[in-house]
Parts: structure tokens; C-alpha cells; sequence
């Protein structure tokens, strides 16, 4: 059986004004299994976002294969995005709409059977505990309450597949801590959860499996133990350094 | 994949949100219906204000060296409740103070004799820079050539002559155009110019926040991630645009019919005799359809300049050139006389005005007007087409190129350089 994310050769090559040609990410592949969370671990500028934005379909690769569910998502992106909800700290929400028909709009853009749209809607702010607000408008809403419907907005269509980019980038300690959380529970629930972070607590905590990505490749990608056994660090810090530090 | 159903969803998305901002509401509803209604209310209360303060003060008049023949002239202007007679031993001065506004000065008549005894003229002496001395001269011409048809009349019957006898010849003027006419020429010089303006200022927020606004708020690429395609996404957007334009359009046309008859009419009865404020029933169908044409290519045109802006104040400053160049070629227009020529009609903009005006008179041009709807229908094509072929630009689409539509224009769709291609 396939997994539901395969990447083989991905490529990205970007034209930037003040630094011409940038291979942002070079040839990279793995794949996640089912009901596991696949962090990649790097510094700012490894290639961790643009590497989730052509596995959601945002960016199209330059070369290179990635097929989510076994769709694939240079022919068949609307397949993709049907099958992941994606979150980062870019993907906001409406401000003049409510919380309601924020999580509403989205589980039926996805394609969420119509006739269960309002079932869901309940459910998902029920979760969140979101229902004293769901009729106020986003903009009215605290940072805590914006990112409850911001992730019950990426899970409205119930996808089997959730991309996390750098989801705590911004957060206080208590709100990452919910977030950690919710990403477990989603886990739990048997959905594969590709993660994107460049901090270390945060992927030793959550991750089955490891990728440290640098420069655009991926330097290494086990569990955190097979990573330990690989380099004799003991510290995911430790690890990290070893094989950027070998690399350069 | 096309699909009705993702479209009307975005759709109304776009219009939900649309309507919860308060500068789209008064933009694109308020505006329309109330500010040229209101423009013109209290232009209507100023000018009869003007008029009452007018007529409520005297006109400060001396007179110089009046006949004595003449004596019954002054008793009548002392008995003018616009005119105070006053008496100065330097009336030029006192008029350049502005303590007197007029000097009749009676002098001996030009040829030294008459038919009639008593004849004189009139100098008025007055300053043409202070209004007070200005409505004087009015005034007093007025009541000066109202005294001489009488005195002419009375002299005339001494001599045996007829008041038709002295008069010789009259002069007198037929308006040959009904009233429902006087009010298609005016609804022909000022509606196309507020139409144009209207939809213009309708679709200038909605075709900003639906572009620029996404990627400022950071909610353009949440919406990259729906599971729809990426021409549903646009094509909503587009149609939203247009809706908001037509609108704009179509509200403000029906505000300005309804004022100028409750407003206008009434103000212009008086100099012109009475005007009926009436569109023709069988230009309205085609009043609408260049309406909708012109908000297709006015959408087109400000959401592709807008979406290459990161913020909506980017997108203003990139939009407002078009927006001016929209309606300020319309306030040409407005020259006496003009008519849709080919010329005209191979211009944008100015030729759906042109045909609009034609059309309230109830002048069809058949020929130019389907040249002008193909114009529109070419310049919507080219716009249309401009926007795909931006699309599919990734840095485009993301956000991340940083040029304007004139950079883009030369580097890319001219083909000078292609990089940033998928």
C-alpha cells in the first residue's frame, strides 16, 4: 500500500531579484506513513515551507515527484487539496466573517458532503469550545479563539492528511502547548501529520519521525532514537548540529 | 475543474464579506444613492438662500442731475423697497468704499434734441467687482427701461402715435423643444459623467480588497489551499467586482433620476420653462447593457492592477491612474454639440458615455453602436486575457513579485525576460 505522502526527487528553483537563481529545495525525498506525525526539523531558510507549499499544491515543483494519497500534486492538486488541511502562520482567516460560517465556508469549499456540513460545523466548535463565539466576527475574536477556528477551519472537511507549518510560530507558551495537544489528538484519530518546525523541544515532544533539512536536502530522517544511534548525541540539539555541521 | 457550485460559494463569500465592510457599503450603496442627490439638494438650498439674501437687502442708489420732467422716476424708486436713494457730495469714492453701490448720472441726450421734450441718458456708475453694486446696475437698468416704455407710451399718445407705432418691430422667441427634450439634454451632459465616475468608485474598493486586501490580511493563501481550482477562485472574485460596479451603476442612475425631477426640475423650471426628467423605455434595455459592459472592462482593468499590489494602500495608489483615466476623458464630453463618431467609438470608455447619451435623447446609431459594444467586448477579452496569463505566474500568484503592471507588462507578457515562470 502506498503511503500517503511520497516525495521522490522534489525540486524547487526560485528567480529572486537581488539573488538570482535560489535552489530553495534540491532533489528531496520521503515519504510519511498513516497515523504518524513526520516532523521536518531546520533552520529558518532550509526549504521546510516551501517544501509543505508544493506538497499543498500552493507552489508547483521545479522537478520531482510528490503524490498525497496518491494523488499527484503537478496533475491532480485538486485531488490534493481535497485530501490535507493546511496550516501556517500565513493562512489567516476572514476577518469580516464569523467563526461559523468560517469553518462552514471551508468544509464545503473542500468538498465536505453537503448534507453533513452543519453536523460538522456543531461539532467542530463544540471541540473548540468555541460555541459562546461562534457568532462573532473573526476580527472580534482574542488571538487564542482566532486559532481554534483557524484549526478547526483546517480539520472542517475532515482530511485524512494535515500539514503544520511551524504552527507555533507566534504563540505564547500556553497556547503552544494547546496546540501540541490538539496535534496529538489529531494523531489519535488516526490522521498523518506532516510538521514543519526548527524547534527542537517541539520535535523531540511530537514527532515519530525525523527529517533534518538543510540547505534545500535532507541531511537525515529516522525516529529520534534511530537518530541518537546514528550520531551518539543525545540532545536532538546535539543531533541537529552533527549533521549540519558534517554537511558544511 | 470549472464548477458553478465552487464559484457561487466563493461567490457569496465575497459578497457576505463585501457587505460587512464599512467602506465597500458606503462606496458602492451609499454613495451612489445619496451623494450627487444630496450634491444636488443642497446646491438647490444654496442658490435659494442666495437668491432670498439677494432680494432681502437695498441697493444703495444715488442720483445725479434728474430731469425735472423726470421727477415722478425718483418718486417711484423712493417707493422701491430694493432701492434707498442717497445723496453724496463724492458718490466714485463712495462707490470704490463700497458705501454706495450706484450713481445714475443724468446727462443731456447724444444728438442734443428730441421728439419729446425732457430726453436724457443714463450713466450708471458702478463697480463691477462688488456683487451689492453689480445687482444695482441690474436693478436699476431694469427699472430705468420699465420707466422709459412707459414715459415713451405717454409721449407717444401726445403726438398721436400708437405704443405699436413707436415699437416698429418685436422680437420673440419659440422654444420648439418639448419639456420631456430640455430634460434629455440635460440627463445626456450629466448622467454618462456620474455613471462613469459611480461604477468606477463601486468596484475601486471591492476590486482592491478581493486583490491586494487577501494578501495584506494574509488570507490569499488560505484560500490557495481550497480544493477548488484556482479560475473558480478568480472568476468569483471577477463577478463579484463586476456586481458591486453595476451596482453602483445602476443605483446611482436611479438616485439621479429620481432627484434631478423631485430637485433639479424644479430649480431649472423657472429658465427653462419646465423639464420632465424622463429616460426613453426603449433605451433602458441598452442603457443597462453598456452599463454591465463597462463594469466587465472597469473590474478587469483595477482587480489586474490591484492584485499586484501587497497592501491596500499599494493598491490605491496603482488603481487611482486608471480611475482617472476613466472618467476624466468623460468630462469632455460635455462639449455642446457632440455626436458618436467612428473615432469615438474605438475609444474605451468614452464611447459607452457617448452611446449612453445618445441613447437618453433617443438617438440610436446603430452602426457605431454595435462598434462600440465590440470595442468593450475586445478590451474585456484583452483584459481577461492579461489576468490569465498573470496567473500563471507562481511569484505572481503568491505574492511574491514585487513589480507593478508596467514592469510585468515589459519583463514578462513582452517577453523580454521570462523568469518567474512555473
Amino acid at each position: 500500500m502506498n503511503p500517503p505522502v511520497l516525495v521522490q526527487g522534489l525540486a524547487k528553483t526560485f528567480f529572486d531579484e537581488a539573488r538570482g537563481e535560489v535552489n530553495a529545495v534540491q532533489g528531496i525525498d520521503f515519504e510519511c506513513r498513516a497515523g504518524e506525525i513526520f516532523g521536518l526539523l531546520g533552520a529558518n531558510g532550509a526549504g521546510k515551507t516551501t517544501t509543505l507549499r508544493m506538497l499543498a499544491t500552493i507552489l508547483a515543483p521545479t522537478s520531482g515527484n510528490a503524490f498525497i494519497l496518491g494523488h499527484d500534486v503537478v496533475t491532480d492538486p485538486q485531488g490534493v487539496r481535497r485530501q490535507l488541511g493546511f496550516y501556517s502562520a500565513s493562512t489567516a482567516l476572514y476577518p469580516r466573517l464569523t467563526a461559523r460560517e468560517t469553518i462552514e465556508f471551508f468544509a464545503r469549499i473542500n468538498q465536505y458532503p453537503a448534507d453533513k456540513v452543519a453536523q460538522r460545523v456543531d461539532f467542530l466548535i463544540e471541540r473548540f469550545g468555541i460555541s459562546q463565539y461562534a457568532g462573532a466576527r473573526i476580527d472580534k475574536l482574542s488571538s487564542g479563539m482566532k486559532q481554534k477556528v483557524s484549526i478547526a477551519r483546517t480539520v472542517a472537511h475532515d482530511p485524512p492528511l494535515l500539514i503544520f507549518d511551524e504552527p507555533t510560530v507566534g504563540l505564547d507558551v500556553l497556547n503552544a502547548i494547546e496546540m501540541q495537544g490538539v496535534i496529538k489528538e489529531f494523531r489519535a484519530q488516526g490522521k498523518t501529520i506532516l510538521f514543519s518546525t526548527h524547534i527542537m523541544s517541539e520535535a523531540e515532544k511530537l514527532c515519530d519521525r525525523i527529517a533534518i533539512i538543510h540547505g534545500g536536502r535532507i541531511l537525515a530522517c529516522d525516529t529520534f532514537q534511530g537518530l541518537r544511534e546514528s550520531t551518539g548525541a543525545h540532545y536532538l540539539e546535539d543531533i541537529f548540529i552533527h549533521y549540519v555541521r558534517g554537511r558544511a | 475543474m470549472f464548477s458553478g457550485a465552487d464559484i457561487r460559494l466563493l461567490y457569496w463569500r465575497e459578497l457576505r464579506s463585501a457587505l460587512r465592510e464599512r467602506n465597500i457599503v458606503i462606496n458602492s450603496i451609499l454613495l451612489p444613492i445619496f451623494l450627487y442627490p444630496l450634491l444636488l439638494w443642497l446646491v438647490y438650498m444654496g442658490i435659494s438662500f442666495v437668491v432670498g439674501q439677494t432680494e432681502s437687502y437695498r441697493s444703495r442708489v444715488m442720483l445725479q442731475a434728474l430731469p425735472e420732467q423726470h421727477k415722478f422716476l425718483k418718486t417711484e424708486l423712493q417707493g422701491d423697497r430694493q432701492i434707498e436713494l442717497k445723496t453724496s457730495p463724492d458718490p466714485a469714492a463712495e462707490i470704490s468704499r463700497g458705501t454706495l453701490d450706484l450713481l445714475a448720472e443724468f446727462l443731456p441726450p447724444a444728438d442734443g434734441a428730441g421728439l419729446a421734450g425732457g430726453n436724457f441718458r443714463v450713466r450708471l456708475v458702478y463697480d463691477n467687482s462688488k456683487d451689492r453694486s453689480e445687482i444695482a446696475r441690474g436693478r436699476i437698468a431694469e427699472r430705468l427701461g420699465r420707466y422709459r416704455d412707459r414715459y415713451l407710451e405717454t409721449e407717444g399718445k401726445k403726438l398721436g402715435l400708437s405704443p405699436a407705432a413707436l415699437q416698429q418691430y418685436w422680437v420673440e422667441n419659440k422654444d420648439v423643444a418639448t419639456s420631456r427634450q430640455k430634460g434629455q439634454f440635460i440627463l445626456g451632459l450629466m448622467l454618462p459623467l456620474f455613471l462613469v465616475i459611480m461604477l468606477c468608485v463601486g468596484c475601486f474598493y471591492p476590486a482592491i480588497d478581493c486583490t491586494a486586501g487577501e494578501r495584506e490580511k494574509s488570507t490569499w493563501e488560505t484560500l490557495m489551499t481550497a480544493a477548488t481550482a484556482r479560475k473558480n477562485i478568480v472568476i468569483a472574485k471577477y463577478l463579484y467586482v463586476v456586481t458591486m460596479a453595476t451596482l453602483a451603476g445602476i443605483l446611482n442612475l436611479t438616485a439621479m433620476l429620481l432627484s434631478m425631477k423631485s430637485v433639479l426640475a424644479p430649480l431649472l423650471g423657472g429658465v427653462a420653462g419646465g423639464m420632465s426628467f424622463r429616460i426613453p423605455l426603449s433605451a433602458v434595455p441598452l442603457i443597462v447593457l453598456v452599463t454591465v459592459l463597462l463594469a466587465l472592462f472597469v473590474s478587469a482593468g483595477m482587480m489586474i492592477l490591484a492584485s499586484f499590489a501587497r497592501t491596500f494602500k499599494e493598491g490605491q495608489s496603482m488603481v487611482s491612474p486608471f480611475y482617472m483615466a476613466c472618467f476624466v476623458p468623460v468630462i469632455f464630453l460635455q462639449v455642446p454639440g457632440l455626436k458618436l463618431t467612428p473615432v469615438l467609438a474605438l475609444i474605451p470608455v468614452v464611447n459607452v458615455a457617448m452611446v449612453f447619451r445618445e441613447a437618453i435623447s433617443g438617438v440610436y446609431r446603430w452602426p457605431l453602436i454595435f462598434l462600440t459594444l465590440a470595442v468593450e467586448t475586445v478590451c474585456i477579452a484583452l483584459a481577461l486575457w492579461i489576468a490569465v496569463t498573470i496567473l500563471r505566474y507562481e511569484d505572481f500568484l503568491i505574492g511574491s513579485y514585487g513589480g507593478s503592471f508596467g514592469k510585468f507588462l515589459k519583463e514578462r507578457l513582452l517577453g523580454k525576460r521570462k523568469e518567474g515562470t512555473k
